[in-house]
């Protein structure tokens, strides 16, 4: 339906809605297509007119989408007064209506009132993350920083994620204050980014940038930059935080892939306990491995060639810069087949470890179990991403530690290889923001939104204090 | 002056009048009307005249006005409401909001509602009642067109007063179910014995176990009405057990008096061992020919979240041979789960029991879920299918013709 462009009479209404194919949901219909045009909110209030006049009153829904047409346009008067008429005509607001309000309200001089309508959400249920983006937003414009604050902790206190947006506006909004207690918020801020391993994007890394760089007497100095290879920041030839996790970190790592990845609900799922169990005394008394390979993971990489030769090549090209390989794989693979010539499997034997699960068992757990029980030095060669066993990762802080332990020790191939075997390395840095006191690196997303989550960025913000 | 008249109702007939009226043009021809008490025509132009300047904010002034009675109602209310019916009326919201929420709730499944972890969860259930109400909504409909369809019949009957003579005596169902027992009680003890595995209760959320629970009676009652059933036996079941008060939900006074065996022992202290085979769409054996002889398990679970190797694990663990169905070799299969339901299960079983006959077996199977049947293995076919898509594409040309050339040689 395409929205008149003038107010009608309430006579030229009716008879649209005649001539419409089903009148009852005429106005509903008419408002999504206003709000969709985004057209004059005169032409919406002509509409309600002819509503109260036609049935004496307005509908719950449709005073809604009016609403949405009402915020669209930022005309505060016309939402406080909508507000009023709902607050005396029903007893509490749903969810979208709020959000709404408080979305509105929030970029008006009344931007106080979002706040009490937020205490009124509370009663209710828990806010949405937009409705505290707003709110946060409102305060930190109007410079209440302590305000924006409490409002952020009460919503990391209720488990809601902050959007970036609300995080970007306590850098745009705190730049050139001199005030050590916010600098200690705005840190702490950054911190939440680097333990949730989130990446700023473009805009709001420029943020940060411009928020450290207008600290009164601060003397910080940020630069654009990439990180090389080897870890080291060219700006500052600061070197970053390595890959490694901590004692602590580690073990607790490998305790939990044992008992939530290996076991799980059940061992039989994924093994079964005497070959685990045997599995564990083969690899105690051939420790320490300095690469574990995928056997049947590595063999599938060049479709037209021959699964052993494959692997073949993978065992050789490794053997030569390590000295201890363990190749996992299954029974089949010792049965002589086409794929799997026995001569080949032979020669690779005398160059590697070998250990075959069973054909219905999971080989990848205990890639990762070999791998880490090796310690922090073995890497591990997948092209999988190891998805399915990060999932089985209860909470949130181990299938983090799970990503950048396998960031650091996975070796993967590069989509387009040449002939031989090629490997891209392990990464010897932690993808985090990361700071020394004195210097602060960000890493950040070129891109609004990333479409693949195990892509890293290799973009840097190198931020640096020149005393 | 007669004339004059004239001329004006003319003129206010055509549609010139408001018009005119609209632009003032003639003023003294409007004056003159009114002595001459056009009422009729004067009340049409007052309808008009507020195009001059529409009042947008009418509507504000309705909304407020009606609702000074119901100002003063709220206020007198108690302002301490409790929790239960705070969460009544933003569902009552929501509802006008036009989201998907059941115009009615009960006290209980409200408190599941409030339960619900979060929000999702909540939309979930709360969509879950909506249909559910919809669906009720639509059989009462639907039973009482019928019910007056059936009156009217009856009616006409009366009528033309006819009775029926029939040489057959009227089978009632009752006598059908007494047939039905009758056959069933055989099977307990002569017929092959098919194991529900009923201890899957942990792995299961409540509307999961609800689901198992009709699918199950489902596939009991396609049993006992079957040539030859199975002698179905419950096992690992636990009294007082979800699965337990779900059949009693679904079954009533009738749970008592099935012919089926319910046992809280394991089907390996039953059976022996080696007799036992697991049907699970996860092993990796293929179930080539329907065995008399063997005792059939399946597992009463339905798992609407992932859980891959669950019943494969626990015949694992007891040691069990596992099969799966021939889905593969006789069906192109298109979308969905391997796993199918129990009472699809059932229905197949019970066809190769009596036929043998795979294919006509697996009809069973959802359409949706296969795109063909096949005669020969699937893997030959689809190295065909391939060919033909590759030829579709037209992607290496080349490549295909040699492909050709080596799969079809020359005579």
């Amino acid at each position: 339906v395409q929205p008149p462009e003038k107010p009608l009479q309430p006579e030229e209404w009716n008879k649209l809605r005649e001539d419409f194919q089903s009148p009852e949901v005429f106005e509903e219909v008419m408002l999504n297509s206003m709000i969709r045009c985004s057209s004059p909110i005169d032409v919406a209030k002509s509409l309600l007119t002819y509503l109260a006049k036609r049935n004496g009153d307005i509908a719950y829904n449709v005073l809604v989408k009016y609403l949405t047409l009402c915020v669209q346009h930022g005309q505060v008067s016309e939402i406080r007064d909508v507000y009023d008429i709902m607050k005396v005509r029903f007893k509490i607001l749903e969810s979208g209506a709020y959000n709404l309000l408080v979305k509105g309200l929030s970029n008006s001089d009344h931007w106080r009132m979002a706040l009490t309508l937020l205490e009124e959400v509370k009663k209710i249920m828990v806010p949405s993350r937009a409705c505290y983006e707003s709110c946060i937003k409102a305060a930190s414009r109007h410079q209440e920083m302590k305000l924006a604050f409490e409002l952020y902790d009460e919503m990391l206190a209720k488990d809601v994620v902050p959007t970036l947006d609300a995080l970007q506006s306590f850098f745009d909004f705190s730049r050139g204050m001199e005030d050590a207690e916010l600098q200690k918020e705005l840190f702490g801020i950054l911190l939440y980014l680097r333990e949730n391993q989130i990446y700023p994007h473009k805009t709001f890394m420029r943020s940060i940038k411009l928020w450290f760089e207008s600290i009164p007497g601060g003397n910080w100095r940020g630069h654009l930059t990439n990180i090389k290879d080897s870890g080291q920041c060219p700006v500052c030839n600061h070197q970053l935080e390595d890959s490694n996790l901590t004692e602590e970190e580690y073990s607790n790592l490998s305790e939990r892939i044992i008992r939530d990845v290996i076991h799980g609900s059940d061992t039989f799922r994924k093994t079964s306990p005497q070959e685990f169990e045997a599995f564990q005394t083969f690899v105690e008394n051939r420790l320490p491995f300095d690469v574990v390979i995928d056997g049947l993971n590595v063999s599938h990489i060049k479709p037209k060639r021959m699964q052993c030769e494959n692997l073949f090549d993978a065992v050789n090209c490794l053997a030569k810069e390590h000295a201890r390989l363990l190749v996992l794989g299954r029974k089949h693979m010792l049965m002589n087949s086409p794929n799997w010539k026995r001569e080949i499997m032979k020669e690779m034997q005398s160059k590697a470890d070998f250990f075959f699960a069973e054909n219905i068992s999971e080989d990848d757990a205990f890639l990762l179990y070999a791998t880490l029980r090796s310690g922090k030095h073995c890497k591990f060669v997948t092209r999988d991403f190891l998805r399915d066993h990060k999932a089985c990762l209860p909470d949130s802080l181990t299938r983090h530690l799970f990503r950048k332990w396998q960031r650091g020790h996975q070796i993967s191939k590069k989509k387009s290889f040449s002939f031989v075997f090629s490997k891209q390395p392990a990464f010897r840095y932690d993808c985090v923001v990361q700071t020394t006191g004195d210097t602060w690196h960000i890493p950040y997303k070129d891109v609004f939104e990333e479409k693949y989550s195990y892509r890293v960025p290799r973009k840097w913000l190198c931020i640096q204090q020149k005393l | 002056m007669q004339s004059a008249n004239m001329l004006l109702r003319k003129i206010v007939r055509s549609s010139v009048l408001p018009f005119a009226a609209q632009h003032r043009m003639q003023k003294d021809l409007f004056l003159l009307s009114r002595t001459l008490s056009l009422s009729l025509c004067l009340k049409q132009d007052k309808s008009c005249e507020p195009s001059e300047k529409l009042d947008l904010d009418e509507w504000k002034k309705v909304m407020k006005s009606g609702l000074q009675e119901e100002v003063s109602e709220t206020v007198s209310e108690p302002k301490e409401v409790s929790s239960l019916a705070a969460a009544c009326e933003t569902l009552e919201m929501w509802r006008l909001a036009g989201r998907a929420v059941p115009e009615n709730i009960s006290e209980e499944q409200l408190k599941t509602f409030m339960e619900c972890p979060s929000k999702s969860a909540k939309k979930k259930y709360l969509k879950y009642l909506h249909l559910k109400e919809l669906h009720k909504k639509n059989y009462k409909r639907k039973m009482d067109e019928k019910r007056e369809r059936r009156l009217e019949a009856q009616d006409q009957a009366s009528k033309t007063d006819e009775t029926k003579k029939s040489p057959f005596v009227c089978m009632w169902s009752s006598t059908m179910d007494k047939a039905y027992n009758w056959r069933a009680a055989q099977s307990m003890i002569f017929g092959q014995p098919l194991v529900f595995d009923m201890s899957y209760e942990k792995e299961m959320s409540v509307r999961e176990v609800t689901n198992t629970v009709r699918q199950i009676v489902l596939s009991e009652s396609c049993n006992r009405r079957s040539v030859d059933p199975f002698h179905i036996h419950f096992c690992n079941f636990k009294d007082d057990s979800l699965y337990h008060r779900e059949f009693i939900k679904q079954y009533r006074e009738a749970w008592g008096k099935l012919l089926i065996t319910v046992t809280d022992q394991c089907y390996t202290e039953i059976f022996p061992k080696d007799k036992l085979i697991y049907l699970t769409a996860d092993s990796p054996k293929v179930m080539k020919t329907f065995d008399h002889d063997k005792i059939y398990i399946v597992g009463s679970m339905v798992d609407k979240s992932i859980k891959t190797g669950v019943s494969l694990a626990r015949a694992k663990r007891l040691g069990l041979e596992t099969a799966a169905l021939p889905l593969e070799k006789y069906l192109l299969w298109s979308t969905g789960g391997k796993n199918l339901t129990l009472d699809q299960m059932m229905h197949i079983l019970l066809t190769l029991k009596d036929t043998a006959d795979w294919k006509k077996a697996l009809e069973f199977v959802p359409k949706r879920k296969y795109c063909g049947v096949v005669s020969r293995p699937v893997k030959e076919l689809k190295k065909t299918l391939d060919l033909v898509n590759t030829l579709k594409h037209g992607k290496g040309q080349e490549e295909v013709q040699k492909q050709f050339a080596k799969s079809y040689p020359k005579k």
